[in-house]
């Protein structure tokens, strides 16, 4: 079985402030990290490799720098990986990342036919959840999102049972290999790497592979691929901390706003 | 008499031979260890030999020790007579009448005084055993063995001796009190034939039972008595304070998961315990009910040892004394759930207080081998509690515990008059605020207090804003010594770029760590607990306390300082500085017999679900003092008696205070 | 570089140089770089442009796709020079490049997501803010919708603001499949050319529309909070945060076509409903070749049927301190918790006092919670319990302390007794939802 694992460095959003006086970015010791999505698609990956003896190659489009990303999976288990690095991959959209990821999984499906490629659910630098459909589009591969949890796995019969999660309900779901899924948080809880292996895959080669390689299109990759673009930033307006003093008379009133706000959050609706 | 002694010529050569093959054995057992020098200043080493193995320091520190020591002290003046009896035994005409009539004389009565007190002693550890058992002492069959023995080889001796008293054998009569009297009790119920008959038996139980005796201590838990004493002459001079580096390269091993990876010392360590129980004692997970067992630990490191190095020598009889192969197998893991093994949920309960090592009287370094094993578990397994995932993650990716914004490491001072040091305008001290004070909301109380006393005395100082990281401490006590060691490096490189020299803490474990582990990165500077600067502002006069409470305050002492740096004054006169009265009183426990209140060693950020919560037991300690403030110098502590306090629901009655708020609050 | 010539010969314009503005960059991953066509810029280790002045050509391609403005002009001073002289002597053009097929496509449509005949009301609030964009845009707008037995719905659609209907009936479509959608969708819009679809953020929104978008090779913007016509260039101006709601972006598609955006539910609301407002129905047939499906729906679990302490995936949580007191009062924790259709947490306090199990413990040796709504009733806000529940989406707080640092993460802290404010709570809430008649619902 062979499960390739999207991955994307992204830096710690968390941490990133808008300064509200100048509208800048606020990104000084702001630490780039593995998209923590995609951390659970490797753990996953990693939880069929132990159980089929599968084997797991990760790719991750980005700066040189990226390959830190793909050297961490390494560690955990990963059998291989591959960054894909090129000045004109740069200032992608999803619609032109899952034009080379595509390419770059095309490749190594004709080394090694895939059975499943497994992204998280979205990014956090993005939020957008579209990379993973527009792979398996590109690809023409089963498209299962949002799965919480793989059910049953049959090789032999190139069947896949997944729950996925829903707003309202989970559904249980059949499908055929090879396919693409995209999984959230809860799917499993991940393993830390041991110092072997971290100190292996610190000495790995990991290969690059540029548009040399790939030979794409330069018009259907990087920022010209990118229908979208980013006309401008803005500081979004933070809902401040309300304290409510309703020690006193002024419960009423408390309850009141808190009502309210469960109606204004969407908490509550009015139909 | 001429068939006796050859008989006896036989015995005694045959247990000489049996003896020395099992010292041999043992011997080599210890080779199986890595290789570690402890030959360095011997004189040191006599001297603690002397006043540690010899003079028994630290046994007689506690209840019933000198009854050890009378014993010991027995056994040794015995020694030069049993070595007479012995040789004598085969050539009966040799005796150590040599050295003079009035000194021979002298040993003789001595051995009588001694044989009659170790007589006493036995009996007294046996009623003990028998009727008034404290807790940490097991009922084992080898304590009676071994009692029995002893007082066979005094009653005989006396027998033997009153024998010759009364038959007239002996010239020295007078010299021997005791026998002498035992000889009257003779000559009033005997007749001469059962009085040589039974002079003869005392003979002969005397003489076997010294070759048994001989042969059975390296089985049980007197091979203490061989190995103690040279333990205590190789133990490290300092408390073990810390673990050592490690080289991370490929290839290399990361903790240790076999016996033969300890150094011999450790190995000794194993041999030499004593089972006395003590550690366990003050044990403060053992306490409260969890399965760890320091005195268990160590026992089980003996029998790993001794069933994995008996086979590996069994397969290599020629060359047992040279280094151990890596690939040598083991039939018993060290690390597992068998009886020779040592369980991973033991390794994990430890909080590395060190009262086991305060209390051990051989000097047993426990917490180095608990962390070396952690760091298998932890680097080469990863295999963990599941509540270290995030706070291991926690810590590499965002340098503190919690996983909180590194960015905001600064934001408790953002108000406050608190200087941040900078590139070419040093200052004297660096306060290394850490994680507890600049991210929870309790301890930011603390270190604003700190910092309005460093104003408040003129001090020149400083913190280093967002540019700290974690000191690791916990981390190095878990095992996860790779992320320690990047923390440790960033950390002291900030020092350096800054021209640090001195650096105060208000947290023990930062201040440990910085002090006693960082030197060896090369970070060494000098680092001071809050309490030792306020205590010398306090001296200096630059901190006057005029605002003094009157109730009643009781001081818990946090392992990093009591037991690990000895720092237990320094707090107790700030304390007593805040104070109108006489309101400071203590524990029962304290000082550096003091009782863990369970965070220490990683245990903060574990979920403690066997047994009572280890800072329940210790808040009602503190509360049973009567003191309606608990003075801690400590953020875990702290932690610790305000959950203690609320699990006992006394919130509203008693308060927590750090004494830097203590000191604040006096300052005005 | 051009030199000042001497002599009566008209300068050359100089075309200036860029330059990085400190601290504006956001890393977005290069785009400056990518549209240097003379290789000026380089990208260091933070992410941010070096730019190479001698090899910038003054193009200012880099300052056009800079997102956040941090590539400015400038001359040099010789430049400047020149650039005094040459102003004397010329005026400027302007050029704009125009862009030709993308004026083939027209309309605003809507997707309508149903199961089993029932729309999302996310369509319908979609139409509302459809309506706005096509008047702005003086274009039709359209519902589009696909399923099986499904003619009802054309009716909702034109009451909620939809000038034509689209519709492929066709029983293959009865459950929403990821393919047999992903075709009708695709063959739909290539045959009618709307210049903006937009799509629900929802579970089988995200999966449809992703898929969609690759297949036209064209931009889509995902759960978008903001939606306007920009005036000078008829484009679709689509605001949504980005890096974890810290920034928020402004995205244009201003080459592809369809311009497409996902909203999620409640973000945008919906017209009033125009009872016997009608409009044109266009019927599409299905043409999708028959084949062996690729998935199939084994079941539908209803969330309520999961065990009630999956703290993890709940999306609202009514958590309970040690203020609770005792045991009996997680009833009424219990009970809100059940109006709401969340779960109850505790903090470790609460949970040592054998007040709740283990499972539910919120916090540093608890879970890690990440729910919509994070109700703390007497929780001081201890760090190990914040760490566990901080990133919720809204975080409300009663506490009788006010100093208690709960409040510090509270989006809303009520210093109050909870024994007052949760039944009143409690009571108001069931007024509410029975006085609007089922009307009135819960939302997630
Ligand atoms: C190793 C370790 C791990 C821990 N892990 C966790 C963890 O995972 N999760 C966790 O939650 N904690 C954890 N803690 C415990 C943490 O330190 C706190 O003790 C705990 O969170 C406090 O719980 P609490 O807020 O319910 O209680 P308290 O701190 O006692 O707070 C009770 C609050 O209720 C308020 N109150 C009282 N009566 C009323 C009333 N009538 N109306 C309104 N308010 C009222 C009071 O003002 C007070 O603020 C851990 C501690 C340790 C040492
Ligand atoms: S260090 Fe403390 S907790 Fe650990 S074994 Fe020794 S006494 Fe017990
Ligand atoms: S380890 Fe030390 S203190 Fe513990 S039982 Fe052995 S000798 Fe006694």
């Amino acid at each position: 079985m062979h499960i390739i694992v999207p991955v994307k460095m992204v830096p710690d959003t968390t941490l990133v402030k808008i300064d509200p006086e100048t509208n800048t970015l606020v990104r000084e010791g702001v630490p780039f990290i593995t998209n923590p999505f995609d951390t659970h698609a490797i753990e996953e990956a990693l939880r069929l490799k132990d159980r089929y003896d599968a084997h797991v190659t990760v790719i991750s489009m980005g700066p040189p720098s990226a390959e830190w990303v793909l050297r961490r999976a390494l560690s955990l288990g990963a059998d291989q990986a591959i960054l894909l690095s090129d000045r004109v991959f740069g200032g992608a959209d999803t619609l032109a990342t899952s034009k080379v990821l595509s390419e770059a999984i095309k490749r190594l499906h004709n080394e090694h036919p895939v059975d499943l490629i497994i992204c998280g659910m979205q990014t956090i630098d993005g939020d957008t959840a579209q990379v993973g459909p527009g792979i398996a589009c590109r690809m023409k591969f089963t498209q299962l999102t949002l799965v919480d949890r793989i059910l049953q796995l049959d090789l032999a019969q190139k069947r896949i049972q997944v729950r996925r999660k829903l707003e309202e309900y989970y559904e249980s779901v059949e499908a055929s290999l090879p396919a693409l899924l995209t999984v959230v948080r809860e799917i499993n809880s991940l393993r830390y790497p041991t110092v072997p292996k971290k100190l292996e895959s610190a000495e790995t080669m990991i290969p690059v592979w540029s548009n040399e390689i790939l030979k794409l299109d330069p018009n259907t990759i990087g920022l010209k691929g990118s229908p979208t673009n980013v006309r401008r930033i803005f500081a979004p307006q933070r809902e401040k901390g309300e304290i409510i003093d309703a020690m006193g008379d002024n419960k009423d009133a408390a309850v009141n706003m808190i009502i309210d706000k469960l109606f204004e959050w969407n908490i509550v609706i009015q139909n | 008499m001429f068939v006796g002694q050859f008989i006896f010529a036989v015995l005694f050569i045959a247990a000489l031979i049996f003896f020395a093959f099992n010292f041999y054995r043992l011997l080599a057992l210890l080779c199986l260890g890595r290789w570690e020098n402890r030959f360095d200043f011997l004189l040191t080493r006599l001297k603690n030999m002397f006043v540690y193995a010899f003079g028994q320091l630290r046994v007689i520190e506690r209840p019933y020790g000198v009854n050890h020591l009378l014993i010991f002290w027995g056994f040794l003046t015995l020694l030069a007579l049993n070595a007479e009896f012995l040789i004598s035994g085969i050539f009966p005409a040799f005796s150590l009448s040599f050295i003079g009539r009035i000194p021979y004389g002298l040993l003789l009565t001595a051995t009588e005084i001694m044989s009659l007190i170790v007589l006493i002693s036995v009996l007294i550890a046996v009623i003990r055993r028998l009727f008034f058992r404290p807790a940490y002492i097991e009922l084992s069959a080898d304590a009676f063995i071994i009692l029995f023995m002893i007082a066979a080889l005094m009653v005989a001796y006396f027998g033997y001796h009153a024998g010759e008293i009364h038959l007239g054998k002996t010239d020295w009569a007078g010299w021997m009190p005791v026998s002498g009297m035992v000889a009257n009790l003779f000559s009033s119920v005997s007749t001469e034939p059962t009085v040589q008959t039974v002079t003869h038996l005392c003979w002969w139980i005397h003489a076997l039972v010294l070759l048994a005796f001989l042969n059975y201590l390296p089985y049980s838990k007197h091979l203490h008595v061989i190995t103690a004493i040279p333990n205590c002459f190789f133990r490290s001079f300092d408390y073990a304070k810390t673990v050592p580096r490690l080289i991370f390269q490929r290839g290399n091993e990361f903790g240790i998961s076999r016996i033969t990876q300890f150094t011999w010392k450790n190995l000794l360590d194993f041999m030499s315990c004593t089972e006395c129980g003590r550690c366990q004692d003050g044990c403060p997970a053992n306490h409260t009910g969890k399965t760890l067992n320091p005195r268990d630990l160590i026992h089980r490191g003996k029998l790993n040892l001794f069933t994995n190095g008996r086979s590996i020598l069994a397969g290599r009889p020629l060359d047992s004394l040279l280094p151990t192969p890596a690939d040598a197998e083991m039939n018993s893991p060290l690390i597992g759930n068998g009886e020779n093994s040592i369980s991973e949920a033991d390794l994990w309960h430890c909080t590395t207080c060190g009262a086991c090592m305060t209390n051990c009287p051989v000097f047993i370094e426990h917490v180095p081998k608990i962390i070396e094993m952690r760091r298998h578990l932890v680097m080469e397994q990863s295999k963990f509690p599941e509540e270290l995932t995030n706070f291991f993650m926690n810590s590499e990716q965002r340098f503190n515990p919690w996983g909180l914004a590194p960015t905001d490491r600064a934001k408790w001072a953002q108000d406050l008059p608190v200087p941040f040091v900078e590139e070419g305008k040093p200052v004297e001290y660096l306060f290394f605020v850490g994680c507890s004070g600049a991210y929870d909301s309790r301890s930011k109380n603390v270190v604003t207090s700190v910092a309005k006393i460093f104003n408040h005395a003129g001090l020149s100082w400083g913190i280093l804003g967002n540019e700290e990281k974690c000191c690791g401490d916990s981390l190095r006590r878990l095992g996860n010594e790779y992320v320690f060691e990047q923390l440790a490096r960033d950390n002291i490189a900030t020092f350096r770029k800054y021209g640090i020299t001195k650096i105060v803490t208000h947290c023990p474990h930062g201040y440990s760590t910085l002090k006693n582990d960082y030197a060896q990165f090369g970070g060494e500077f000098e680092v001071l607990h809050h309490s030792q600067l306020i205590d010398q502002l306090i001296r200096e006069g630059k901190l006057t306390l005029s605002k003094k409470s009157n109730g009643t305050t009781v001081f818990h002492d946090s392992c990093y300082l009591a037991r690990y740096n000895e720092i237990t004054e320094a707090p107790r006169n700030v304390l007593k500085g805040t104070q109108s009265g006489s309101g400071f009183v203590e524990m029962p426990r304290h000082g550096q017999n003091g009782f863990c209140c369970g965070a220490g060693g990683g245990r903060m950020w574990l979920e403690e679900l066997e047994g009572k919560r280890i800072n329940t037991e210790r808040t009602e300690e503190a509360l049973a003092t009567g003191a309606n403030t608990i003075a801690v110098a400590c953020p875990f502590c702290m932690t610790m008696f305000e959950d203690g306090l609320k699990d006992l629901d006394v919130v509203d009655q008693v308060h927590v205070k750090d004494i830097a708020e203590l000191v604040a609050e006096s300052m005005e | 570089m051009s030199q000042p010539s001497d002599g009566n010969k008209r300068p050359k314009r100089p075309r200036g140089k860029v330059r990085y503005i400190e601290g504006k960059c956001i890393a977005c991953g290069g785009v400056c770089q990518s549209a240097c066509p003379f290789d000026a810029i380089d990208i260091n280790d933070q992410g941010e442009p070096i730019i190479h002045l001698a090899k910038c050509n003054g193009c200012r391609k880099c300052i056009k796709v800079c997102p956040t403005e941090a590539i400015e002009l400038f001359y040099t001073p010789e430049e400047e020079k020149i650039l005094s002289e040459y102003y004397k002597t010329d005026d400027i053009k302007k050029t704009a490049a125009k862009l030709s097929t993308i004026e083939d496509w027209k309309g605003v449509w809507v997707f309508v997501e149903q199961i089993g005949g029932h729309a999302h009301s996310v369509s319908w609030e979609l139409l509302g803010v459809g309506r706005t964009l096509a008047s702005d845009l003086n274009v039709e707008l359209a519902a589009f919708l696909l399923g099986n037995d499904i003619g009802n719905l054309a009716e909702e659609a034109f009451g909620y603001g939809a000038d034509k209907v689209y519709i492929i009936d066709d029983p293959m479509l009865n459950h929403y499949q990821t393919a047999t959608y992903l075709h009708g969708c695709v063959s739909l819009i290539r045959k009618y050319k709307p210049e903006i679809v937009l799509m629900g953020a929802t579970g089988l929104g995200r999966d449809l529309a992703g898929a969609v978008a690759t297949e036209l090779r064209t931009g889509l913007t995902a759960d978008c909070t903001g939606l306007t016509i920009s005036k000078e260039d008829r484009l679709l101006e689509q605001t949504r945060p980005a890096f974890g709601g810290n920034i928020m972006a402004t995205i244009l598609s201003e080459t592809a076509r369809p311009q497409m955006a996902s909203v999620r539910p409640r973000v945008m609301s919906k017209r009033e409903f125009q009872q016997g407002r009608s409009g044109e129905i266009v019927r599409e047939s299905f043409l999708l070749p028959e084949q062996t499906l690729l998935t199939k729906i084994l079941e539908i679990i209803p969330t309520q049927s999961q065990s009630s302490v999956n703290l993890a995936a709940a999306n609202i949580i009514v958590s309970g301190g040690r203020g609770m007191m005792a045991p009996e009062n997680f009833a009424m924790l219990k009970e809100l918790a059940d109006l709401l259709g969340g779960v109850v947490g505790a903090s470790r306090s609460a949970v040592d006092a054998g007040w709740m199990p283990h499972a539910h413990q919120v916090g540093q040796t608890g879970k890690t919670v990440k729910p919509k709504l994070y109700i703390a009733c007497g929780i001081s806000g201890a760090i190990q319990h914040l760490v566990g529940m901080q990133t919720s989406d809204y975080i409300i707080a009663i506490n009788k302390d006010k100093n208690a640092p709960i409040f510090e993460v509270a989006h809303l802290g009520i210093v109050g007794n909870v024994f007052e404010i949760v039944p009143a709570m409690i009571a108001q809430l069931k007024q509410k939802l029975s006085h609007a008649e089922n009307k009135s619902k819960i939302a997630v």
